[in-house]
């Protein structure tokens, strides 16, 4: 089977990521079997738990489809927060600045403003890599920190809104909202706009000529080369559509959650998107199956915090773990999977 | 009584026996060939007996003792020593720095750097390996490395020495020097083991052979009682093809693939004034040993390097600001010597590395969609007209014999009916079958009259198939020669050590 061994290794970090749980909140001096009870309670317990897992799904599949397009070519994008919050800020200038429209142009054009805007801040690292070999590892982090802070001044200059002392943009109209897809719950629209992503990504990735160049540098840039594939024309090209999807992530922040910018609207999506493209093996179905995965965990972490009084700081201590096993599964599970004698 | 004794060695890796219970004995004085094509084991069982490996199961007996060295370190100090096929040597450090390089001796950290050099001259007189101990490494032919190599064993009272395809790398003069050493080495009581597939060089040198395949002890013969045919027999089962290209000549003065004066690099001299002419219906082969500018050469040509000066015509058309795809339009093929990282997509399978020259050409793809019908369909008439040993079409390229990734590469290159074939190295690393196909395929190629250009180290290869010789030394061609039945290698081999084609007599 091809895939018994992916099955059988996540159900092995699953075990493991519970177990350890169990005893994080041992220690913690909490009960189990409550913590057990009112984790799935958020998560299965109501229709409500099943929509507030999807809209954070929702900037998480984005995003982590952006990681993941970047991760197949070989760029190593951690910078899907900083190119969130420019999807952010684009959204927002076309709220605040541009003329009223017809909802879905209005929205048709923050969503290319957005991914314009997340790209390009993707395509200054990639450019740098692609010309001057810079680690784009270090440009993106930083690249996080300068996008976060220029959220900062525009929410208290050029985007303030004047009639609140707060730093907050004023309210974006009615027609760059994405419409709610399950009254009452938070659910909406940028959903679809997530799936859509993901089998355009698909196709692009394993169909078009485009995707294949892209897959090509990213496995052997020198092969590439030799086969008179430009590795720094795919290097760009791979970054402006990664920072494009984690631009996208932003815009649907803002039209489907929050309608206006303001600091932290991300509680650091860019950052797991990370986890959910490792996690996912760069696959569309598996960013969407990782991306739903984690954010599950973290809306049944708050349930517990809420019943229990359980700290969601123990999801991100799980999240490490989750990361680690993930990445080192191949090795450290060779032993289990060959006693079971899963090849 | 026996020096070293390997009893029933078995060793498994997944999926593979690679040694299913081999058994070998060497003499003190005795010179011991360890024959057989590439996957045979040979390697394999070397390094488990120097402690890279360990094995599964059998007994290794070292000078009456049992033992089972758990790393190189042990076997060293031990007495044995082993010369791997590529130097361990560090360039930027000197020959005595290279050989004391892990010896703790008295007085360390601070060695008594006199009476090192001392030692090594002696040891270098005494064996006929002349090295200058203070040169650094990386100002040294290739033939000198490897005297380094030895003389680091020996400096390290190496009683038993292992040799991985030591003639590889060198020229018919470096090999005869080679030899030399070997018979000195003998002399003086050392027990030599030669991993090699060159059965003449077991004959004219080794004592005793033992010939592996597919793991598997073949046979054990004395050197002296046995002969070419039959080792080759033992060794895949059948006497070894000689090719003879030169028997219909298709005279012809077009030329497929021309070189004026082209030049790289003018600083480091990497390629100098390189000119040639390949003309349609001829091999020409460049020979040479590694590392004089045959790999630039071949980039050069096929426009993954810009050349500083010259013009390169492919079929006609100047060539010169072009990329490989240009090229590959004008009628050019490129089997590079870099299979792994230059020719394949190892974590890709077979039917993408099939497109990798021609994905975005009809009709792979249409309109930037790749079709994967016709991907497949063709991939599926490739495997089999080029009989390519593999499971599906999916396998990844990384699970197929080198033999099958070459031949993955050859059926990719010469499917879109190309006029000139540049092949860099096409046989390196390759089994014997595999090696005999491809150079049957070049002489197919040729005799359709298609140019083709040979870059080869392995000279045997060049005369039995070219039609011209140049030979490359330092980013020159010190001369160009007709092949015959009346070439002396002899006087290649001083050409490939850079002596004029006038003063050696050609």
């Amino acid at each position: 089977m091809k895939y018994t061994k992916e099955i059988v290794s996540t159900l092995i970090i699953i075990l493991i990521t519970f177990l350890l749980a169990a005893i994080l909140i041992i220690v913690a001096k909490y009960d189990p079997g409550i913590a057990l009870r009112s984790f799935f309670y958020g998560i299965f317990g109501s229709l409500h738990g099943f929509a507030e897992i999807m809209v954070r799904a929702t900037p998480l599949i984005l995003a982590g489809l952006g990681v993941s397009v970047a991760f197949s070519t070989g760029f190593f994008n951690i910078g899907a927060e900083g190119q969130l919050y420019m999807g952010a800020i684009a959204i927002t200038f076309v709220g605040v600045f541009l003329p009223p429209m017809p909802p879905m142009l209005h929205i048709a054009v923050a969503i290319l403003a957005g991914f314009l805007l997340g790209g390009i801040w993707a395509v200054i690292p990639g450019f740098l890599k692609a010309k001057y070999g810079v680690s784009e590892i270090i440009t993106t982090i930083m690249f996080n920190y300068i996008a976060i802070n220029i959220v900062g001044i525009l929410v208290r200059t050029v985007l303030k809104n004047t009639e609140s002392a707060l730093p907050y943009s004023p309210v974006m109209p009615k027609s760059l909202s994405f419409p709610l897809l399950l009254y009452p719950t938070r659910l909406h629209g940028g959903l679809i706009l997530a799936l859509a992503c993901a089998v355009l990504i698909y196709i692009i990735m394993k169909k078009t000529t485009i995707g294949y160049e892209l897959r090509v540098v990213g496995f052997n840039k020198r092969a590439g080369t030799c086969s008179g594939i430009s590795v720094y024309k795919n290097i760009v090209l791979a970054s402006l559509i990664s920072g494009g999807l984690a631009g996208l992530a932003g815009v649907s922040e803002i039209a489907g959650v929050h309608h206006r910018l303001l600091e932290g609207i991300s509680p650091g999506y860019g950052y797991i998107a990370i986890i959910v493209a490792l996690m996912g093996r760069n696959h569309p179905v598996g960013v969407i199956i990782s991306a739903i995965g984690l954010s599950a965990l973290q809306v049944g972490a708050n349930s517990m915090q809420r019943q229990a009084g359980i700290p969601t700081s123990i999801t991100s201590v799980l999240m490490g773990v989750i990361v680690l096993l993930a990445l080192g599964k191949n090795i450290m599970f060779s032993g289990i999977l060959k006693k079971m004698r899963i090849k | 009584m026996p020096n070293l004794q390997l009893k029933d060695i078995f060793k498994e890796f997944p999926g593979v026996i690679a040694n299913d219970n081999i058994s070998l004995t060497v003499e003190k004085g005795e010179i011991h060939a360890l024959l057989g094509e590439n996957g045979a084991g040979k390697t394999t069982l070397m390094n488990i007996l120097y402690g890279i490996y360990t094995k599964d199961s059998g007994i290794i007996i070292w000078k009456d003792e049992e033992v089972s060295f758990k790393s190189p370190r042990d076997a060293i100090e031990s007495g044995i020593g082993m010369v791997h096929q590529h130097f361990m040597l560090v360039p930027i450090l000197s020959v005595a720095q290279n050989i004391t390089l892990g010896i703790k001796d008295k007085g360390y950290p601070f060695n008594n750097k006199k009476k090192v050099i001392k030692d090594i001259t002696e040891l270098s007189k005494k064996y006929g390996l002349q090295v200058d101990p203070t040169q650094l490494i990386s100002k040294l032919s290739v033939g000198t490395r490897q005297r380094v190599e030895i003389l680091k064993s020996l400096y390290r009272n190496a009683e038993l020495l292992i040799l991985d395809e030591p003639t590889a790398v060198l020229t018919p003069q470096e090999t005869n020097n080679f030899f030399e050493i070997l018979k000195k080495l003998k002399k003086e009581g050392h027990s030599v083991i030669i991993i090699t597939h060159r059965i003449p060089e077991v004959i004219k040198i080794t004592d005793k052979v033992t010939i592996l395949k597919d793991g598997k002890n073949v046979a054990t013969v004395k050197t002296s009682e046995t002969n070419e045919n039959e080792l080759s027999n033992y060794m895949i089962g059948r006497s070894l093809k000689t090719f003879s290209s030169r028997e219909e000549v298709i005279e012809s003065e077009d030329n497929g693939l021309v070189l004026e004066h082209v030049g790289l690099n003018k600083k480091l001299k990497t390629l100098t004034d390189i000119s040639f002419q390949v003309k349609k219906g001829e091999i020409f082969g460049i020979a040479g040993v590694d590392g004089n500018g045959q790999k630039e050469l071949a980039e050069v040509i096929a426009g993954i390097r810009k050349p500083d000066s010259g013009t390169i015509l492919i079929t006609g058309k100047n060539m010169n600001r072009t990329n490989f795809k240009t090229r590959k339009k004008a009628g050019l093929a490129y089997i590079t010597d870099d299979r792994h990282h230059e020719g394949l997509v190892l974590d890709m399978n077979i039917s993408e590395n099939m497109i990798l020259k021609d994905y975005d050409q009809k009709p792979f793809s249409k309109k930037g969609i790749i079709n994967y019908n016709v991907v497949r369909a063709k991939t599926e008439q490739r495997i089999k007209d080029y009989d390519i040993r593999t499971p599906g079409i999916k396998t990844p390229i990384r699970l197929l014999s080198g033999g099958n990734q070459q031949k993955v590469i050859i059926a990719r290159e010469l499917a879109a009916g190309p006029s000139v074939v540049l092949a860099c190295q096409p046989t390196r690393g390759l089994d014997i079958g595999a090696t005999e196909f491809v150079r049957q395929i070049l002489i197919d190629k040729r005799n359709e009259g298609l140019s083709i250009l040979l870059i080869s180290a392995d000279l045997e290869e060049i005369v039995s198939i070219c039609d011209r010789i140049a030979v490359i030394f330092e980013g020159r061609i010190i001369g160009i020669v007709k092949n015959g039945t009346d070439l002396d290698l002899n006087k290649i081999g001083l050409m490939m050590a850079g002596h004029k084609r006038e003063t050696v007599g050609l």
